[in-house]
């Protein structure tokens, strides 16, 4: 790994003084699963970094029924998937955590920097879409407030501006009776990257029945199944015939890349296959 | 880059270590002489690096030394008893044949008790959910897996 200089700063205030002077090769680390290794294999070169993780503003988890969920930028997979809110009312998040790299490496990586580092197979970022999660970003010039279906742009590539850091993830608490999952296909089950990741949320909320779903790894950026979405909205148990119809839906709004880990035909084919698979296990958990 | 020292408690003893910004907790600890810490991988896959680090797992290649400043580190060595006796998992492990190159071992017995604190009777699921950061490419785990439960039932008895 390449030198560089470290600056640990103790609160919010501290980190925006710290990225106001820094050049413009900064990076900013909470947990660093993600930086340290992209720095180890040469793919950033970072001459600062500025690790958050002593600040006190960006640890914890916290849920209002009222509101929902704020996850911190601190707070580690294993923080969310071990929080008892969590497994209650964001089963699909609760999933996705668990499939996260394994044990060790979940006390470590944080949820809000899976969705930073932005990488189409991040585990965090397609349960964060179907329960319509909303970034909160603090910067020198203010707040701001951005979906996580727009923070992210691209393959690792987000809207953050320079001295921008991201504080929380909130997710609104889905409105009346609901279940969800994630379901991943791997080639094991720890220590890998999605071959193909399905979000999947089902509402009775206020109105009629309403479904969310959404992938991972097949999109360059994170998408919503809206075609598919539609077909299902009010069907209270769909039938093979409508299942199959969703599932081509789905297909038709992913576009994968050919990989070492599976390629662009087979992925597209499991989105269908595991569309299907995951409303049915939603239906099941309702 | 000049070096800087930082404190931690390791194996409950205060010491003090030099190291860059650059410098992972991993390194920092093989260069003090803790060599019970092996460098794998060094990218978070293999966990032949884990320590106990404030009472939690981490891959000491994940982290960098100075984040651990004023923390407390353990690592297989610190699991002795204060004569130097093995610790039930240790020794199960020996006892079981749950260790062949040794290359993984103190990491994987410091998950293991890691695991047997959070959960004193598992299951096979759970200790292969808990093991789940930590490859062995030798006993094929079987035997890793009756160490863990004849630990469990050693620190049955003690308690």
């Amino acid at each position: 790994m390449l030198a560089f200089e470290m600056e640990r700063p103790a609160s919010l205030k501290e980190a925006f003084e710290i990225l106001s002077r820094s050049g413009p090769d900064t990076a900013v680390k909470a947990g660093g699963t993600d930086l340290l290794v992209w720095m180890k294999k040469n793919l950033v070169h970072p001459e600062l970094i500025v690790d958050l993780s002593l600040i006190e503003e960006l640890k914890g988890i916290s849920f209002d029924p009222s509101g929902g969920l704020v996850i911190g930028a601190l707070a580690t997979v294993n923080e969310v998937a071990e929080h008892p809110q969590v497994g209650k009312f964001y089963p699909a998040l609760m999933d996705a955590a668990l499939s996260h790299s394994d044990f060790v490496m979940r006390n470590k990586a944080t949820v809000v920097g899976n969705l930073c580092s932005a990488v189409p197979s991040g585990d965090m970022i397609a349960p964060c879409c179907v329960y319509e999660g909303v970034m909160h970003l603090v910067g020198p010039a203010g707040r701001r407030k951005v979906p996580v279906m727009e923070f992210i742009t691209g393959p690792r590539k987000n809207v953050l501006q320079k001295g921008e850091i991201v504080k929380s993830v909130e997710l609104p608490l889905p409105k009346g009776h609901s279940a969800g999952c994630y379901l991943k296909l791997g080639r094991r089950n720890a220590l890998d990257l999605a071959q193909v990741g399905v979000a999947c949320v089902i509402t009775d909320g206020p109105g009629e029945r309403e479904y969310r779903l959404s992938f991972g790894a097949v999109t360059p950026r994170p998408v919503r199944a809206k075609v598919a979405e539609d077909l299902l909205r009010g069907v209270v148990s769909p039938d093979e015939s409508l299942l199959d119809k969703v599932a081509e839906a789905a297909m038709a709004c992913v576009d994968p890349i050919t990989d070492v880990r599976a390629s662009r035909e087979y992925r597209i084919s499991m989105v269908g296959e595991l569309t299907k698979k995951a409303l049915r296990k939603c239906l099941e958990r309702f | 880059m000049p070096k800087q020292p930082i404190n931690v408690v390791l194996n409950g003893k205060p010491v003090t270590l030099e190291v860059e910004p650059r410098t992972t907790l991993l390194r920092a600890l093989r260069e003090f002489g803790v060599t019970s810490v092996k460098r794998g991988c060094e990218e978070g896959e293999c966990g032949t690096c884990t320590v106990l680090l404030d009472g939690k797992l981490q891959k000491s290649c994940m982290v960098l030394a100075v984040e651990a400043e004023g923390r407390k580190v353990v690592t297989s060595e610190g699991l002795l008893g204060p004569d130097g006796e093995l610790h039930p998992v240790q020794k199960a492990f020996v006892e079981e044949g749950a260790i062949q190159c040794g290359f993984c071992t103190p990491g994987m017995v410091l998950a293991a008790v890691d695991l047997l604190n959070r959960h004193p009777d598992p299951t096979d699921e759970q200790i292969k959910e808990g093991l789940s950061g930590n490859l062995c490419r030798c006993t094929g785990y079987v035997s890793i897996i009756r160490a863990v439960h004849k630990a469990a039932a050693m620190l049955k008895e003690r308690r």
